[in-house]
């Protein structure tokens, strides 16, 4: 246990991005751990040896800093932070991190009590030498931060193991954040933001998935995951031929093939908007993240069988839409879904979300051979099963050469999940080969 | 003195992949220097908190590639 003590305490409404991962958490329960996510930092070489005492004394810094490691879900609920408490710190002799980060994260947060982090050092050492910590492994309940908010947590662990302090002053805190997002600023951003989710939701097709697959697996959840050097080699030279972000080259390619698969005209994805465009929340350890809305195929002149240059010049306008649209009120969103649903007569929405959780990447050309030979190296596996989501079909971006479908077999069969991520690497590798 | 400030915010919003100097000289679109949907996201963050102005996402948006046309978009929306 550790001991830590912030300045203040007080309680909040959620932010909006707390309360979109709030919304996920209760649709996915009693599967919630689904939303866990970690870390294992190793310690720096120019940091050892590290105590245990020492690199405790880090986290207690780390969570007096960041107000989202020491904020509970209160009652209604909201964010209810805690100026003072203690953490439980594991301490593991040798053990191995990523087992102790797959164990720490395969139970669900008590988010009303538990701290939203779960923490192990790993150590190295005995009876003939000192015990120090090699590895620190650290578990984020999703309320408390998303991954680029963990980054900021990593980055300032590494400056403290490292220089023994952390410099500057803390970023926005959450509870800032959710008195900001109530201001008229706030409101403005949220009218500009409703507004592109209310064009739409009179437009797109009710659902994406909309035919039921009659194989449906026993759990239904399924995810398979493509493990393709020759996707990211391919990727890299479409996004430089066309100067555009190799995530807005992955999403055009998902966003067509869903519209293959299923036949829609006009495809609507809910990709995940990181919200960190403006200075003030770009480095802010919280969930700021929520899902933004993707519409390709409506345009005229952009029907989803154009050529795929013609399909990355109509993205280009559409993602700065979608992410625009990411920084959203849940409750606006909630109000333009319920009254969609009821002008159309149908439920609206897309149950299809697309998620590059990666955080920055060097682009680099590759040549023709290099690409063709990779094909070789490419492989699918499926690591995962459960009864509960609250989607059809995510994609995931994990990092340059996996990508991931998790899907709902009852809408789309296991057999199709596979087709789909192999003609996502025919897709990319045919177009970058062009 | 405004297409200056503008070359700023915009090596500001990609982290300095290109430079002030690089974007006001750009002879080719900015996206193709590595100003990523990304990078004009914070631009235009930048842009409609400093000049108090706000881009309609529903419509033309190629004023984004250059500082010239960046110029010419913010002295008519002002």
């Amino acid at each position: 246990m550790i001991s830590f003590a912030g300045r203040r305490s007080g309680t909040a409404p959620l932010t909006w991005g707390q309360r979109a991962i709030w919304q996920a958490i209760l649709r996915t329960a009693p599967d919630d751990h689904y939303f866990n996510f970690g870390r294992v930092v190793e310690v720096p070489r120019g940091a050892r040896p590290a105590s245990v005492a020492h690199v405790s004394r880090g986290i207690g810094l780390l969570v007096e800093r960041h107000e989202a490691l020491r904020t509970l879900v209160g009652p209604e609920p909201c964010q209810d932070l805690r100026d003072r408490g203690e953490l439980p710190i594991r301490v593991a002799a040798d053990a191995d991190p990523a087992s102790l980060l797959a164990e720490l994260s395969a139970t669900a947060f008590d988010y009303a009590e538990e701290w939203p982090l779960r923490v192990a050092l790993v150590t190295t050492g005995g009876p003939l030498r000192e015990e120090e910590v090699t590895h620190v492994v650290l578990v984020f309940c999703h309320m408390a931060a998303d991954g680029l908010g963990t980054e900021q947590v990593v980055r300032d662990l590494r400056l403290f193991l490292l220089r023994g302090a952390i410099p500057g002053d803390p970023p926005r805190q959450p509870l800032d954040l959710a008195r900001w997002q109530e201001s008229p600023d706030g409101r403005r951003q949220a009218a500009g933001a409703s507004a592109l989710w209310e064009r739409e939701y009179g437009r797109i097709p009710p659902t994406m998935f909309d035919r039921p697959s009659g194989v449906a697996e026993q759990p239904p959840i399924r995810r398979a995951v493509l493990t393709s050097p020759a996707v990211h080699m391919a990727t890299q030279r479409l996004a430089l031929r066309y100067g555009t972000s190799t995530s807005t080259v992955l999403l055009t390619a998902v966003t067509a093939l869903v519209g293959e698969v299923t036949g829609h005209e006009s495809v609507a994805v809910l990709p995940i908007v990181s919200n960190r465009f403006g200075r003030d929340t770009r480095t802010a350890v919280t969930t700021l993240s929520q899902e933004g809305l993707f519409v390709l195929g409506s345009a005229p002149r952009a029907g989803l069988g154009s050529a795929f240059p013609d399909l990355l010049a109509a993205a280009r306008p559409a993602v700065l839409r979608a992410y625009r649209s990411g920084y959203h009120d849940p409750d606006d969103r909630e109000r333009i879904v319920a009254e969609a649903g009821r002008e159309r007569g149908v439920p609206v929405h897309p149950y299809c979300c697309f998620n590059d959780m990666r955080f920055a990447e060097r682009v680099a050309e590759h040549d023709d051979e290099l690409i063709r030979r990779a094909r070789a190296e490419t492989s699918l596996s499926w690591p995962l099963s459960q009864n509960e989501l609250n989607c059809r079909f995510c994609v995931h971006v994990s990092d340059a050469t996996r990508i991931s479908v998790t899907a709902d077999t009852r809408w789309l069969s296991a057999a199709d999940v596979e087709r789909y991520l192999l003609d996502l690497e025919r897709l990319l590798v045919e177009e970058a080969l062009r | 003195m405004l297409k200056e400030r503008l070359a700023e915010l915009v090596a500001e919003s990609c982290d300095g992949e290109i430079s002030k100097a690089e974007a006001l000289e750009a002879t080719v679109p900015l996206s193709y220097l590595g100003v990523t949907s990304l990078a004009q996201m914070r631009l235009i963050d930048a842009i409609e908190r400093e000049y108090g102005v706000e881009v309609d996402l529903g419509g033309d948006i190629s004023f984004l590639d250059s500082v010239d046309a960046l110029a010419a978009w913010l002295s008519a929306a002002r």
